[in-house]
């Protein structure tokens, strides 16, 4: 999905926190997007997943406005990992569950992801009872199960042991190759963009630079 | 001093002889109560948690009128049933005064601020964070209510536990729409608060006894329960 953004202005109250003329995110690339804290990176991040409608200016997703099928085909994981009182497994179904995929086919999904993120041993436990590394993992396979067409991740590998960070580095990879999802990611880790990114954006103060 | 050890001997008999009467008058009481505190639930928690979510005009307004509701005095819910209920009334053709129809309509009118606002407030706290979630996964406004009340679900049972001990300890709102008519509309506290003046008090002691029994299991159910998570 090909994410347009122009003329967008943000404010809260009288402060202005984003001022962008015109931004493309490439379709079916990786896309970084870098700033020091407080540029206003998950202020765009919540505006292109729809979660925040206040602003002024114009976004779309393949030439359209936001809609309904746009909000079921993008998701965003935020850097604070939230995930449902209910076991791991069904806390990863849940996206095709809403999806009305059948149960079969959700337990088949649901176990491929898990082993691919190597998580097999939490799969029964209660989601909300996870460590913060672990819940990231589960968060970050929530979002993929679906094969959605935008990918937005701020944050995502945080407070991750290196050998976590791999994998899911490796998974977000795979997702881009596989299905050509485009991916929005906002990171500190220069090396971890590096890795990942075909392009990168540049926040500072809620200006594009470079 | 003879009259309190008598009262609760004869209580203890009432209770343990399966007395014909003294156990109507508690299913009574707990039938209404339940009743009322399921039908209020059933429509205020779906309500409850969508206007918590939701932005709108007046939302300031809107939460402190309905705070102020919550305490709504029992004697009022009754005396508004009673106008509307009584023969002259606006619903006077039903025929509902004084029968546990009344009861049911007058203690569901009583809970419902009371359960509205706890779960709104619940909502209001903590359904934001549950809305943004379901909305990145695709949920429709349907799925975000149903997925907000099972992550709630805890608080929310302790809710409706508050509301249907309301419900239950009440005296004002089932004295004035029931009428306490014996076998008919007679419930825990109508009975003892009449037992009580009529000087009579073994049923007024074992009815106590009762009430209280309920509320301890109830309070205990609940804290059992809430524990867990
Ligand atoms: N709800 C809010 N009300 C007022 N100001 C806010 C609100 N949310 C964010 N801000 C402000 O907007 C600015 C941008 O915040 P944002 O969270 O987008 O930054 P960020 O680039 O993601 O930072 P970080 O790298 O620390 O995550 C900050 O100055 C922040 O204080
Ligand atoms: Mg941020």
């Amino acid at each position: 999905m090909e994410i347009s953004v122009k003329n967008l202005e943000k404010y809260y109250s009288e402060k202005q926190i984003l001022d962008i003329e015109d931004l493309v995110i490439e379709k079916g690339k990786i896309t970084g997007l870098i700033g020091p804290n407080g540029s206003g990176k998950s202020t765009l991040l919540n505006i292109i997943a729809g979660l925040d409608k206040d602003f002024y200016g114009v976004v779309k997703y393949d030439g359209e406005l936001i809609n309904k099928s746009i909000y079921k085909n993008m998701t965003l994981v935020f850097q604070k990992p939230y995930l449902f009182k209910k076991k791991v497994s069904e806390n990863i179904g849940y996206p095709l569950k809403l999806r009305k995929v059948d149960k079969e086919e959700i337990k088949i999904r649901v176990g491929e992801i898990i082993g691919r993120f190597e998580i097999e041993d939490l799969k029964d436990k209660k989601a909300h009872l996870l460590s913060g590394g672990e819940s990231q993992k589960v968060n970050l396979a929530r979002a993929l199960v679906f094969d959605p067409k935008l990918l937005l991740l701020d944050e995502p590998t945080s407070n991750i042991d290196p050998e976590s960070i791999k994998i899911m580095e490796r998974e977000i990879l795979r997702f881009n190759e596989e299905t050509k999802g485009t991916v929005l990611i906002v990171t500190h880790n220069i090396e971890q963009s590096k890795r990942l990114c075909d392009n990168l954006i540049y926040l500072d103060e809620g200006k594009v630079g470079f | 001093m003879d009259y309190i050890y008598d009262g609760f001997k004869e209580a203890i008999k009432l209770l343990l002889g399966f007395d014909k009467e003294v156990y109507g008058i508690i299913y009574l009481s707990l039938f209404v109560s339940t009743t009322a505190t399921i039908i209020s639930s059933l429509i205020c928690i779906p309500v409850g948690i969508y206007l918590g979510i939701k932005e709108f005009k007046g939302k300031k307004a809107f939460s402190r009128t309905l705070y102020t509701f919550m305490s709504i005095p029992s004697v009022i819910v009754g005396l508004v049933v009673a106008i509307i209920l009584s023969r002259r009334g606006p619903f006077g053709r039903f025929d509902l005064l004084y029968t546990p129809k009344a009861m049911i309509i007058a203690q569901t009118l009583l809970v419902t601020p009371l359960i509205l606002g706890l779960t709104y407030s619940l909502s209001k706290s903590r359904g934001k964070e549950i809305e943004k979630i379901g909305i990145t996964l695709g949920a429709n406004k349907r799925d975000i209510i149903i997925l907000t009340i099972k992550e709630l679900k805890v608080d929310l049972i302790v809710n409706i536990v508050t509301a249907f001990s309301r419900a239950i300890s009440e005296v004002g709102a089932v004295m004035i729409v029931g009428g306490n008519i014996k076998n008919r509309t007679r419930v825990i506290t109508t009975t003892i608060s009449m037992m009580n003046s009529m000087g009579d008090y073994p049923m007024a002691i074992a009815l106590g006894i009762v009430l209280l029994l309920i509320s301890f299991i109830i309070n205990s159910a609940i804290y059992s329960y809430g524990g867990e998570d």
